[in-house]
Parts: C-alpha cells; sequence; structure tokens
C-alpha cells in the first residue's frame, strides 16, 4: 500500500500529455467530443467538461481533484446526441453516424466502462479510453488531512484501466495489503454494534441520491424509489426507509460496482455509504468468483448461475 | 411481551415448496401455525424487496423456499435465486440485521416432513431473536425514529 | 435603540440557557465531517466556527413533517408547539433566505399554518461570516458577510468573545430580558475588531458580480441550445436543492401501516431535479431530461421567483457550489445567461427546429 500524499507520477507531463492525446483524437476525428475534467470552482475541484475543439483542450486536467466518475457524463452525452437525431425534422446525414466520444478513464472508471459494455449499455466502438493510470482522488471532506486519499482509493487494487484505446502517462503501481479490511474489520461488530453504527451514518442522509446519480453503474432509467406499483419504501428521510435504500442500491450494485467512490464522494454529508458495497464485492468475488470490470464479454454474476454455487445457508 | 408470536412470512413456489407444505396439511404434520404463506411460481420470482418490505411491515421473519437444485420447474430459476439469496443474506447480516431473521430452503413436493422441520426450526430461530425492531416501519417504530426528526426540526 | 453586548466566549452558555428557556433552539452541530442545523441544548454543541452544510430553512420547514396521523376515518393534527422557535449561528444569506421563504409561506392570501406555527415569534441569531469561502457570492446576491437583513441579533466573533448587537425590536426585547444583570458592554478594542473581521471579511470575498441582465436574458433564452450544454454538467440528483436555503418545494405522501386503516400524511423535501417531479398520471413527463429540469432550476429561481415576489430566490450561500458532486456552478450559469443575450444571433433556425420536434417520453434521460 502506497503511503504518504497521492503523487499523480510527473503531475504536469501527465495533464500535458492528455491534452495532446485530445487533441490528435479531435484533430483525426477518432473522437467527435473528449469527455475529460478542467478545474472547477477552486484549485482543489475538478468538474467535467465535454472539449469539442482542439483549440479547447488546455481545459483538461487530471490529479487529484479528479473524482467524479466521468461514466454518467457521457452516458448522459451520447443519450442527448441519440435524442437530438430522433427530434430532427431534418435528416442531417451526419447525424446518422453514431457518436464516438473518448472519455478520460481513470482504472475504475475504465472497468466502469467495461462493465457498461458487458451488460449491453455502451458498444465497445461508440467510446474511445483515454486510460489515465491513477494514484488516488484526495480526500477532501473537512477533516482530513489532505494527504489521505478517499476512501475506495486507500484499498483500490485497478488503478490502470484494463482496457483502453490509448493510455497517457505511466501506468500507476497496483497498491498491495487486503483491500477488504475494512470490511473485515467491521465485521469484528456484533450484529447491534453493526445496526448501531449503520443508523448513525444513515441518519445523516438527506435522500438526495447524489450517490446514486454519481454512480456509473446506476442507469435505469426508473430507479426502484420512484416506482409506485408497488411503493417499495417511503421518500422520506427517515429511517427505515434511507436504510432500505441503500440496502437496496447495494443489492442492485452487487457484483457490477467497481469500488470507484464515486457514491461516498458525492455524498455532500459525508456519509461513509459504499462499505457495505465493498463487502458485497467480496461476496460475489468468493462466491461466484466475478470480479466487476475486466471482462467485456463474461456475464455479470447476479443473471447467471453455476450449479457449483456453494449453498451452505439454505436450509 | 410474554405473549408475544412471531408472525413469519413464507414465499413458497408453487411447483415444490407450496405442494410440499399442502402435503404436510394432507399428512396432518403438525407444526407451528406461525407462518403466513404467500404462493410464488418460483423462487426465482422472489425480489429480495419482498423480503425486505416484510421487515419494514412488521414481520418477524422470512423464508424464501423453492425446488432443489436441478429441479426446478422453470430449469434455472432456483439457481438464479440462490445467487440473490446468497447476496441478500450477506447484506442483511453485514448491516446488522439479526442472522436467523431471513432463512432460504429447498422443500420439494414430496417433503412435507422436512417443510414442517423448516417452519419449526426458522419459528423458534425467530422466536429466540425476539419481536423484529431494525427496519420495521410501523406507527410506533415511525415516532421513535421521529426523534431524530425532532431534532432534525421537525416533529412537534 | 440597538444595544451592543460582550459576550465572552466561555460564557455564550449563558445566552444558550436564555434562549432555550423560552424557545426551541437549533444551531450548527458537527455531524461528522459535515456541519448540520440540529436542535441544542448546550453551548458546548455548537460548531460556530464551520460553514453550515445543512440549511437554516430545516428549523422551519423540516425535511419530513407529519401533517396529520389517521385512523380509518378518523385523523388527528399534530400537536402544536410548546415553545416559538429560535436559531443561533446563522449567517447573513441564511437569515435572508428565511424572509425569502416568508414571502412564500408566510404572506399574501394564503399563508402556511405549519410555516407559522415555527416561524411566527421566532428569533434568528446571526454570526457575522469572517472568512468566506470561494463559493460564497452573497454580495451579488443582495447581501453580504455582515448583513444583519433577517437577523434578530447579530453576533460579530473578536476572538475571545462575540459581541452582540440586536437589529430588531425583537432582538432589542430579548436582550434587555435575557442579560438583565451582568451587562458587559464591548470595549474599544471589541469594537476595532469587529470592524476589522468586516474588513477583511470583504476583502476576502471575490468582488461583486453583476447579474442584473440575468432576467431579461432568460426570458428569451428559452429555445436556446444552451441549456443542452449547460445541462450536461448535472447529475440532477438533488443534493442542491435540499442544501439550499430558498429552494422549498415539497411533496405530499400518505404512509399506511399495512393491513391497517393507521397511518400519517407527510410533507418531505421534493426537487425539481428528480425525474418524478414533473411526471404526470399517463406516463408523460414534460421535464423529460435534465436540459429542461436545469433550465426550470435557473428559470424559477432567477426569473419566476422575481416576477412573484420581487426578488431572485438566491442568497448567494454557495452551498450548490461547494456540495455539488459534479462541482456544478450556478455563477457560471449566470453568466452564460448573459454572454448568450448579448451575442449577435443569426436565426438560429436549427435550434428552434429542434426544440419543436417531437418529444419522446423520456422518464429518466440522464
Amino acid at each position: 500500500m502506497k503511503a504518504g500524499k497521492p503523487q499523480t507520477p510527473n503531475p504536469k507531463s501527465q495533464s500535458e500529455q492528455l491534452r495532446e492525446t485530445a487533441r490528435i483524437l479531435l484533430k483525426e476525428k477518432k473522437a467527435d467530443l473528449v469527455i475529460g475534467y478542467e478545474r472547477g470552482s477552486s484549485k482543489r475541484r475538478a468538474r467535467p467538461v465535454v472539449i469539442r475543439d482542439e483549440k479547447d483542450v488546455g481545459r483538461l486536467i487530471f490529479d487529484d481533484t479528479c473524482g467524479p466518475s466521468l461514466v454518467p457524463f457521457l452516458r448522459k452525452t451520447l443519450r442527448a446526441a441519440k435524442d437530438r437525431n430522433s427530434k430532427s425534422q431534418t435528416p442531417n446525414p451526419k447525424a446518422v453516424t453514431p457518436l464516438r466520444v473518448a472519455v478520460v478513464a481513470k482504472g475504475c472508471d475504465g472497468r466502469a466502462l467495461v462493465q457498461q459494455i458487458a451488460e449491453g449499455q455502451l458498444k465497445r466502438d461508440q467510446v474511445v479510453i483515454v486510460g489515465v493510470g491513477c494514484d488516488g482522488i484526495a480526500d477532501q471532506r473537512r477533516g482530513a488531512s489532505g494527504e489521505k486519499r478517499a476512501a475506495s482509493c486507500e484499498r483500490c487494487r485497478y488503478p490502470n484501466p484494463p482496457v483502453y484505446d490509448v493510455f497517457v502517462g505511466e501506468p500507476v503501481e497496483v497498491g498491495t495489503g487486503d483491500e477488504f479490511a475494512g470490511v473485515a474489520e467491521f465485521e469484528k461488530l456484533a450484529s447491534a454494534e453493526r445496526w448501531a453504527w449503520f443508523e448513525r451514518e444513515l441518519a445523516k442522509c438527506i435522500r438526495c441520491y447524489a450517490c446514486r446519480n454519481a454512480c456509473p453503474m446506476c442507469y435505469c432509467e426508473e430507479c426502484f424509489v420512484d416506482q409506485t406499483k408497488p411503493l417499495w419504501l417511503g421518500k422520506s428521510a427517515e429511517r427505515p426507509d434511507t436504510t432500505l435504500f441503500h440496502l437496496v442500491r447495494a443489492l442492485h450494485s452487487a457484483g457490477r460496482c467497481v469500488d470507484c467512490g464515486a457514491c461516498e464522494r458525492a455524498c455532500p454529508l459525508g456519509v461513509r455509504l459504499a462499505l457495505l458495497n465493498k463487502r458485497l464485492e467480496r461476496e460475489v468475488r468468493e462466491r461466484f468468483g466475478y470480479t466487476a470490470g475486466l471482462s467485456m464479454e463474461a456475464t455479470p454474476a447476479l443473471a447467471t448461475y453455476s450449479e457449483e454455487d456453494k449453498q451452505e445457508f439454505m436450509l | 411481551m410474554s405473549d408475544w408470536e412471531p408472525k413469519i412470512v413464507a414465499f413458497l413456489c408453487n411447483w415444490c415448496s407450496y405442494a410440499g407444505a399442502d402435503l404436510a396439511g394432507v399428512s396432518r404434520i403438525q407444526y407451528p401455525p406461525n407462518v403466513r404463506v404467500v404462493r410464488v411460481p418460483c423462487s426465482g420470482r422472489v425480489n429480495p424487496l419482498f423480503v425486505l418490505k416484510s421487515l419494514e411491515n412488521g414481520f418477524d421473519g422470512v423464508l424464501v423456499s423453492g425446488c432443489h437444485p436441478g429441479d426446478c420447474h422453470y430449469i434455472s430459476g432456483n439457481y438464479i435465486a440462490r445467487r440473490k439469496f446468497a447476496t441478500l443474506k450477506t447484506a442483511l447480516e453485514f448491516i446488522g440485521v439479526e442472522p436467523g431473521r431471513v432463512q432460504f430452503s429447498w422443500v420439494s413436493a414430496g417433503e412435507g416432513e422436512k417443510f414442517a422441520q423448516v417452519v419449526a426450526r426458522v419459528t423458534d430461530d425467530v422466536r429466540k431473536l425476539g419481536p423484529a425492531k431494525r427496519l420495521v416501519k410501523s406507527a410506533e417504530a415511525g415516532r421513535a425514529g421521529a426523534t431524530l426528526q425532532q431534532s432534525r426540526g421537525g416533529g412537534e | 435603540m440597538s444595544s451592543s453586548l460582550r459576550i465572552a466566549k466561555p460564557d455564550l452558555d449563558e445566552l444558550v440557557s436564555a434562549l432555550t428557556s423560552r424557545y426551541r433552539l437549533f444551531g450548527p452541530v458537527d455531524v461528522d465531517s459535515a456541519t448540520m442545523l440540529r436542535e441544542v441544548k448546550s453551548a458546548d454543541e455548537l460548531a460556530l466556527g464551520a460553514a453550515l452544510d445543512g440549511p437554516v430553512k430545516a428549523a422551519f420547514f423540516p425535511q419530513t413533517e407529519t401533517l396529520l396521523t389517521y385512523d380509518g376515518t378518523r385523523s388527528e393534527a399534530p400537536p402544536g408547539r410548546d415553545k416559538p422557535t429560535a436559531v443561533i449561528g446563522v449567517r447573513p444569506c441564511d437569515a435572508r433566505s428565511l424572509l425569502l421563504l416568508d414571502k412564500v409561506f408566510g404572506t399574501g392570501k394564503y399563508r402556511d399554518p405549519l410555516w407559522q406555527r415555527r416561524h411566527d415569534d421566532s428569533l434568528v441569531i446571526g454570526l457575522g461570516c469572517s472568512a468566506p469561502l470561494e463559493t460564497c457570492f452573497c454580495n451579488s446576491m443582495g447581501s453580504g458577510p455582515f448583513n444583519a437583513e433577517g437577523s434578530d441579533i447579530m453576533l460579530t466573533d473578536v476572538g475571545d468573545a462575540f459581541v452582540a448587537e440586536s437589529c430588531t425590536d425583537k432582538g432589542e426585547r430579548f436582550l434587555k430580558t435575557a442579560y438583565k444583570s451582568q451587562v458587559q458592554r464591548p470595549s474599544q478594542a471589541d469594537l476595532d475588531k469587529a470592524g476589522q473581521a468586516r474588513s477583511k471579511a470583504l476583502a476576502v470575498l471575490a468582488p461583486a458580480a453583476d447579474y442584473s441582465g440575468v432576467k431579461t436574458a432568460l426570458a428569451k433564452l428559452w429555445e436556446s441550445a444552451l441549456w443542452d450544454e449547460i445541462a450536461l454538467g448535472c447529475l440532477s440528483c438533488g443534493a442542491c436543492a435540499y442544501l439550499c436555503p430558498t429552494c422549498h418545494c415539497f411533496d405530499v405522501q400518505d404512509e399506511t401501516v399495512p393491513g391497517t386503516q393507521q397511518g400519517r400524511r407527510v410533507r418531505i423535501w421534493d426537487t425539481c431535479q428528480a425525474s418524478l417531479f414533473t411526471k404526470e398520471a399517463s406516463g408523460h413527463n414534460p421535464r423529460p431530461g435534465s436540459k429542461e429540469r436545469m433550465r426550470q432550476r435557473v428559470m424559477h429561481k432567477f426569473s419566476y421567483f422575481a416576477d412573484n415576489f420581487g426578488e431572485t430566490a438566491c442568497v448567494g450561500c454557495g452551498r450548490c457550489i461547494r456540495l455539488c458532486p459534479a462541482d456544478f456552478d450556478v455563477r457560471l450559469v449566470l453568466e452564460r445567461v448573459m454572454a448568450e443575450d448579448r451575442r449577435p444571433k443569426t436565426g438560429d433556425r436549427a435550434t428552434k427546429n429542434e426544440e419543436r420536434g417531437t418529444k419522446k417520453d423520456v422518464r429518466h434521460a440522464g
């Protein structure tokens, strides 16, 4: 496990290389747009940016502030283009060619893209994956020392995207140690203590759904929280409805979550909601031998089965 | 609370477990009366949200039962379900819902005796755990949960 | 006649006790890495130095409020209040927001009794902002780091103490009755420090931007393709709306205990950014995508509210920027809107064609 302040290997040159790569992609028409990060409302914040013109590539950056996953923004862009094409009354020959979008992908984002392809949500040729090695996003919650990485980044084992069209900068060395140590530590607590921890943590939740919307894998057109026939859970910010929301979202993400941490970083109030996701990631890996985001062809774990699946818990 | 009896809902697949329960009845096998049965076409039909809603609505325990692996009327429904059940059980126990509240079994159409044993076992486990309090949303729990709301500015 | 007192920080508890004996008191409380508004009973619970993440509106317009409970055909309103509400440590932006919310809930022909129940006779103890953040733009929205609008009493941090000044008759009355004995006046040094805090804050704050052109610009930009571009940077969650001091949309839900006829009717915060907000029973959604919803948010705050109530529904607190997961910046939207309005147009037919095309019923278009 790498200690100390996250250090993007040769940060200046990685951002510069990224800009050059983007410029070439646009110039050679290998991509219609580039989705990346630009400096945001302060020196320590980054926001998504859509670059359409070579002259704008200077806006692109990559460093430890690049926290949001760009995958939801990729989906929005592709969707907006599709909607525009279908709405247009004057058939535009150019619009018929599907949009090719280049997207800057950290290791986790790259895995999310692979998982989306595996789930049939994205076609491989729609996206030009601009891989970057990521040394972790800074933990920007108040009280964090600034030296620390965000929780998911501290335990990250996939700093480089497994699939990419072009790789910018140097690959980052993979961390060592047990990525599930935090989960194991939590499991030492008795049932009542675990419940108390979750109750306390989720008491802060205001049901804004920033976590869900920031998640690269939450792409349902109609989320279960919005279903009314039947109404699965109440819409207030009280428990147990809030607990149910997080529990079911974790279940829906089981075997699909790549532990990018975008959900936890998105939370405006610092709720530590990703621990449950991490536990389910371990379960799927140990029980079904599946890790999300590594293969574009493998069937996602919860969509298939093996006759040999363990069933020691069945009566 | 000495007169409290566990309320357990059982989702039974039509072709195996429901038939097995029926056989138990026809064979006059005695088993605890705490279980309310919901018949589903297949254990694979059981959405984990059914289990969670049951707990939220005040059931003290949930049983889901289907055909033995390999015997599913729809070939693979119970295999898919098995993966869902494992995941659900893990999630519930991780967040602190007591192990034993939600249980799963394979009971075939001919296993009347087994059905009775499963029900007895689950009822006993749930009785030992006491009435469900976590995840339950009753009018009472709503008021208890409202103490947070009080301090946040609600209530009164 | 306005009074000025010196309250040494160790003596803050005296102020808090005076408040809690008369009011239900709310103030900023640290909740792990966030600072939220919570009911407080003693001064040591307060986190006055930190920027408040949750909005002060929560004390008067809570996120979840039971409107009534029912059992069959019988219903019961919740019990009335025992004490009026007070809030301490309110920044000028949040204090001003209460005035804006009062225009919605507390004035006009129809007033909200729930709002009135909490807001009537309430006391607001403001706290001047000595250290504005990069995302603060209160000065561009008619307020400022030491603006007294909306506060009954204003506290200024002078290091080892607060200088408390009354800003309204209500505030004056409270200071007179709460501190009958042992009133300490601020020294000249205190007043100098207070003055310095004010100047420093203004120096730190970015210069006020001129957004006066926004409303007229917005009126012309309904069809503009600008909204498509702007909306791409938004995740359409509810963080900004829920944490915004002036957002006030809500939903009403009935929650019946299954198997019974008992339940409650609750009013909960809602957000126009949710796809479900405008979904109709037929399934049609007039705001199908984040573009329409983003446009709505900006129009409501900077155009419709101004039409209805004469003021912009924004106090420049900057929470929507600071706490947005995508670092969306409404200031940039306002600037772009004004810039777009100033841009010479070339007939823009293509944009109009796009808008007029058949709209699919897109339920949750990203």
